[in-house]
């Protein structure tokens, strides 16, 4: 590999780790608050498309935020049917992403050409050039918030209320906190930052929006969150390892004589998310905070 | 009173008086039912669609006629396996999202009946075993990651399912790829396929494969030590465990009957579904893509028991038949992408405990029925007791 | 008059400070807690509050700090009557308490847990001044804790004072710890009692709520004795002997309601006198120096040697926290001991699986029926044949389940021991308490057991169903079987058992027959007193 190809390498690498560190953040904030959402990919999807709708009506500044408006909506729907509403997490999770792949799909239709639709290039956020090349603006954000959001747990008495809302809720009761409250703005933010990753992806990064765009990054998002055991530099790690396979997939794929076909190299992403996750590739363990969250349900 | 015709009696009547009291949840399913519905107006309604007329197309296009209806059972046919799937090991405790990979698997290795010459019944029956036996295997791997280090059975399933896909996409192009025509895999040949019950629609005698393992199922989970101990293990896995039940063994196996499950629906697609019995349509395979999920929101609505589950699939095979239809349907088609909408929001809708709550005046009404046929038939019920 | 340290001078200056009137409180389930208590709390006083469980002492001080409103009555302080609709309006009043099971946050640092329960969100943790100030604080109480340390890595004594100095932190006024010393060694006990009297001396009002007698005596100003929701004691410390107070905490046997539903009175003598002294039997479960540990790592069952044996009922009265819970566990497979042996006609039962243990002989009626008995949402045939889903005569070829053999052994069951329920198919969830109870232990039954060890066989039933079980019990017994009774309801173990256990901090006071002992006695060794102690 050359120079080039290495700083290729690089460059697609980062722009694939953005929608992975923002949506493994957010559900980090959510998990550590004690709610777990599976609904990430219905997010992705849902936010990517809305937000192709807002920045065709008003620029790309206003995808952004349209898309991540759809995120914190859904991710508030998500936390008040699981906590005042006592719902069963799972279930509403898998509903948000039959509903995403049908509403997306549906608007699709609505667009134009069914499955896809092409964003104006009015309407994507310009890439700044670096001796890189083209580079989204984006990723110094998915660089940098997992620092605030780390330090925010750790050292603010939000995140220690947060933290104590997830790991025992009946001593934060007796403090005085509100869980439920709690629980509400954690995961309607969570959502919010899934919903600024799919907007990235369909307006800052692919220019396109097609009806399975997030192609199982929700999940790939929840890997980092395991990988991570809520330590959102871990995740971040954890998304840029993710990102630097997605980008030897493209990579291969543009190779002149190829070694390997297609589809296992798109599989790879996956396999390894797979390994990672069982552990295969020394995985840190943090077993007793990782654990408790998800039992309050 | 002679013992016997007392006891059919009363037997009789308990099963109805069980039926009633146990209305609740098919209540709640149908409520959810009803606000999907309703949500998918709004958004038609939105998008600048009537939906009062998409509906009736729909409902058209899905029981209109033996045509539709034979349509909609054609569909509802691999639902109900996928729905199985994780209705079983959701019984045992787990989610097994894995369904839409373990059918891809089983669709493929049904296809390999293509290259042995057996005759019928031989080549149906070597065909399900195939695919069984594949989505079994596809199911194996996340289940005994979930059993022995504690992986996430969400996450390796989903994995799973990706990997599967592309793994089939690459068999389907460069291993069974037929080599006269590009975008399929081999057909399976003739002697083995299902025959087509209704001349004219797509629906075959693989619907007898579907409703057999449902009933499969219902009497393993409710006759059989083995059932049992899954519905135990589910419950109370505590109480279970001291009732000397080994969870992590019939949590296993329960992985296993749902991965078995996933399988046979992609048999039953590539076996029973005319005119290509085969996988075709290049990276999107568009008859294998989203049943799996869609089994899920099946084996929900169907409150998880085998007979609710081909009620419910018949509902959301209907839906996806009559979408068929409804996107050809006058001046302004609804595309039938709606569809799956309406079955997002039914889940979501379904998802909210007790919905019910939200609508008291249908709970009364509904406990006023059953406290009145409770109390019809609470006599016979009781004189069988003294 | 006992011997008791002097429980310090009538205090001068202590001021009303707070005032329960005729708090009743009734639970969700039906069971009443509290009937009518009036209490006056001053300042300068340390008040202890005693009952056995179940008397309603927690039910009442999670009242007074804010975790539950009363059903009826109110609190009234000087300035008028005061509601708090969450501990955080408690401690903002000045009212604090350290529970039993600690409210801490397991992960978080002792600093990271007090710095929880005060103000302002978004505020950065002031690592350094908080520090500051919870070591001057520690440096006035007394009580010393690493800061630093995930207080689930700390001991409990550890743990107890940063909850005490997560109360003091708020400056309060009122000071409540229920039952603190059940997990101190003796020398932190002292240390504890110390800071008590120091913050007493300062004017904060304490209420300290125990079952140990001799504790009570050496610390407190005034002593209020609860029994069955009532009020039915309130003296100064120094005009209470230990005698007194035993009689108040478990009452007269004439006036205990259980003990009058069961029996006329020409049949209490005659009953709490028989004891069989010389067993018919043969000893059927033999312990030798069995000690066990409890969850938080300190040993709950402490070097126990005894036998039951066939044709009695062995009961194990006390309050319930010591130790009885983690005995039963040893016993059912539940929890393994670390010491000692445990045999039943020579097989060893420690450390079996709960699948093997009914194979051994042992039939458990466990304590929480709800999550070691039953599957709720099963039938009730279902249950009736959990653990025992394998026999031959329910299982048939291909591992069906013969309904119908199945079907008619529950309605024996039903018919034997009288459970009433729609019928076999009826949930289990729609059964009363008492029939589910009566499920259980028929089914256990079934299994043709050496030895039955009830735990806490009659909690929550009704009497008519409690006293059911109670003479299903015997009848097993007069059958020849071994029965370990386990119980805190002390009438339930006084009129039915043979020889008596009295269990406390894990080991047994005393080993008799009821008749050896009178209800005063039986209080003292409930209590902690020895025989030797008593005057």
């Amino acid at each position: 590999m050359s120079l080039n190809d290495i700083l290729s390498l690089l460059r697609i690498s980062l722009h694939a780790m953005v929608p992975l560190a923002l949506t493994a953040v957010g559900e980090i904030i959510g998990e550590t608050a004690g709610l777990f959402n599976i609904g990430l990919e219905g997010i992705l999807l849902m936010s990517a498309f809305v937000a192709v709708l807002g920045a065709k009506a008003g620029g790309p500044a206003v995808g952004l935020l349209v898309g991540m408006g759809t995120g914190a909506f859904v991710g508030f729907l998500f936390s008040v049917i699981n906590t005042y509403w006592k719902g069963t997490q799972m279930v509403t999770g898998i509903g948000i992403n039959l509903f995403a792949m049908g509403f997306v799909a549906f608007g699709l239709i609505q667009l134009g050409a069914p499955g896809f639709h092409d964003v104006p290039k009015a309407a994507e956020l310009a890439k700044l050039r670096t001796p890189m090349g083209a580079m989204s603006p984006l990723i110094l954000v998915a660089l940098v918030l997992p620092f605030i959001v780390f330090w925010f747990l750790k050292r603010t008495r939000a995140g220690l209320m947060l933290k104590a809302a997830g790991e025992a809720p009946e001593a934060a009761d007796v403090a005085g906190i509100n869980i439920n409250r709690i629980r509400l703005y954690a995961t309607t933010f969570g959502g919010l930052l899934a919903g600024l990753g799919g907007a990235y992806m369909s307006v800052a990064w692919m220019g396109l929006v097609t009806k399975d765009l997030s192609a199982g990054r929700g999940f790939i998002s929840l890997a980092c969150v395991v990988f991570s055991g809520l330590n959102p530099l871990l995740a971040l790690l954890a998304a840029f390892i993710f990102g630097l396979f997605q980008g030897l997939a493209e990579w291969v794929k543009t190779l002149p004589s190829k070694p390997i076909p297609a589809q296992f190299v798109s599989m790879l992403p996956y396999i390894i998310t797979l390994l990672v996750v069982s552990g295969a590739i020394g995985r840190v363990r943090f077993p007793k905070s990782l654990g408790e969250p998800y039992k309050r349900e | 009173m002679s013992e016997s015709k007392r006891s059919i009696e009363s037997r009789l009547l308990r099963g109805a008086h069980r039926t009633l009291t146990g209305l609740s949840p098919a209540v709640e399913s149908l409520l959810a039912a009803v606000v999907g519905l309703l949500i998918g107006a709004i958004l038609m309604y939105i998008w600048g669609f009537n939906p009062w007329k998409a509906y009736i197309a729909l409902f058209k296009g899905a029981y209109g006629g033996s045509y539709e209806i034979a349509s909609s059972l054609a569909r509802a046919t691999p639902l109900i396996l996928t729905a199985l799937t994780f209705s079983i090991c959701l019984r045992s405790g787990m989610f097994n999202i894995g369904a839409e990979g373990q059918l891809f698997m089983g669709a493929t290795a049904s296809i390999l009946v293509a290259y042995m010459a057996l005759p019928a019944p031989l080549g149906q029956i070597v065909g399900l075993i195939l695919a069984a036996i594949a989505g079994a295997a596809w199911s194996l791997v996340p289940a005994f990651l979930k059993l022995t280090r504690g992986v996430s059975e969400v996450i390796s399933t989903i994995m799973f399912n990706w990997i599967a896909r592309w793994l089939v996409l690459y068999l389907a192009i460069f291993i069974l790829g037929d080599p006269n025509r590009a975008e399929k895999t081999l057909s399976i040949p003739l002697a083995a396929r299902f025959p087509v019950m209704v001349r004219g629609t797509d629906l075959s005698y693989t619907i007898f494969v579907s409703v057999a393992f449902a009933l499969l199922i219902y009497f393993v989970l409710w006759h059989t030590t083995v059932g049992y101990e899954v519905r135990a293990a589910g419950l109370n896995p505590t109480a279970a465990r001291y009732g000397g039940i080994r969870n992590k063994r019939t949590m296993f196996l329960s992985f296993i009957l749902g991965g078995i499950a996933a399988g046979l629906a992609g048999a039953t697609i590539t076996m029973g579904q005319p005119p290509t019995y085969a996988i075709y349509g290049g990276a999107a395979m568009p008859q294998l893509t989203n049943v799996g999920f869609d089994g899920m929101a099946v084996a929900m609505v169907g409150r998880n028991h085998p007979i609710g589950i081909i009620i419910a699939a018949v509902f959301f095979g209907g839906l996806n038949a009559g979408g068929r239809v409804m996107q050809f349907y006058g001046s302004n088609p609804v595309p039938l992408e709606l569809v799956r909408v309406v079955m997002g929001a039914i889940v979501l809708a379904m998802s909210i405990p007790e919905l019910i709550r939200i609508f008291p005046s249908v709970k009364k009404q509904g406990q006023e029925l059953v406290g009145l046929f409770r109390r019809l038939t609470r006599k016979p019920v009781k004189e069988e007791q003294a | 008059m006992s011997e008791t340290e002097t429980a310090g001078a009538p205090p001068a200056q202590a001021t009303y400070y707070l005032r329960a009137e005729g708090i009743t409180k009734v639970y969700s389930d039906g069971t009443v807690a509290l009937k009518a208590a009036d209490v006056e709390l001053h300042t300068h006083e340390i008040m202890g509050l005693l009952g056995e469980n179940g008397a309603g002492k927690t039910t009442l001080t999670k009242i007074l700090s804010g975790l539950l409103p009363p059903t009826q009555g109110r609190v009234v302080s000087p300035k008028g009557p005061v509601r708090f609709s969450s501990p955080r309006e408690a401690l903002d009043f000045g009212i604090g308490m350290v529970h039993q099971h600690f409210a801490l946050v397991g992960p978080f640092t002792a600093a990271e847990n007090i710095a929880l329960s005060h103000e302002r969100p978004f505020t950065t943790i002031q690592l350094a001044r908080t520090r500051e100030q919870l070591e001057a604080l520690m440096a006035e109480s007394g009580l010393h804790v690493p800061l630093d340390v995930p207080v689930e890595k700390l001991a409990v004594g550890e743990q107890q004072r940063v909850e005490i100095l997560k109360v003091l932190s708020r400056d309060v006024d009122l000071l409540i710890l229920d039952e603190p010393t059940s997990v101190l060694t003796p020398l932190e006990v002292d240390e504890l009692f110390d800071l008590l009297r120091k913050l007493k001396e300062q004017g904060t009002s304490i209420i300290l709520i125990t079952h140990k007698l001799k504790e009570v005596q050496s610390i407190t100003n005034r002593i209020v004795v609860l029994r069955h929701g009532e009020m039915v004691g309130d003296v100064r410390t120094e005009d209470a002997t230990t005698e007194r107070l035993a009689q108040l905490m478990v009452g007269q046997a004439v006036e205990g309601e259980a003990v009058a539903v069961e029996l006329k009175d020409e049949e209490l003598p005659t009953r709490v006198q028989r004891g069989k002294v010389d067993r018919a039997g043969e000893s059927v479960l033999h312990v030798e120096h069995l000690t066990a540990k409890g969850n938080t790592g300190e040993i709950a069952v402490n070097d126990l040697t005894f036998d039951v044996y066939g044709g009695e009922i062995f009961g194990i009265a006390g309050v319930e926290g010591n130790g009885q819970t983690e005995l039963v566990e040893s016993l059912t497979g539940l929890r393994v001991p670390i010491s000692g042996t445990a045999t039943i006609r020579g097989t060893n039962i420690l450390g079996v699986s709960p699948r093997q243990i009914y194979r051994l002989g042992v039939a458990h009626i466990p304590e929480d029926r709800w999550e070691l008995g039953l599957v709720l949402p099963f039938t009730l045939a279902e249950n009736a044949i959990l653990g025992v889903h394998q026999w031959e005569e329910f299982k048939g070829p291909l591992s069906f389940l013969r309904w119908g053999k199945i079907n008619r052994h529950v309605r024996e069951l039903m018919d034997r021991f009288e459970i009433r329920a729609a019928g076999p198919s009826a949930p289990a969830k729609s059964l009363s308490g008492g029939n589910q109870q009566k499920l259980i232990v028929g089914r256990e039954l079934a299994k043709d057991p050496a030895i039955i060890v009830a735990s806490q066989p009659t909690r929550g039933l009704d009497i008519g169903s409690a006293k059911y079980i109670r003479d299903l019990l015997e009848e097993m017994r007069d059958k020849g079987r071994a029965i370990l009774l386990v119980s805190a309801d002390l009438d339930e173990v006084l009129a039915r058992a043979d020889r008596i256990a009295i269990m406390y901090e894990g080991k047994f006071m005393k080993v008799c027959a009821p008749s050896e002992l009178n209800r005063e006695q039986i209080g003292l060794l409930m209590g902690g007193v020895t025989d030797e102690e008593a005057s």
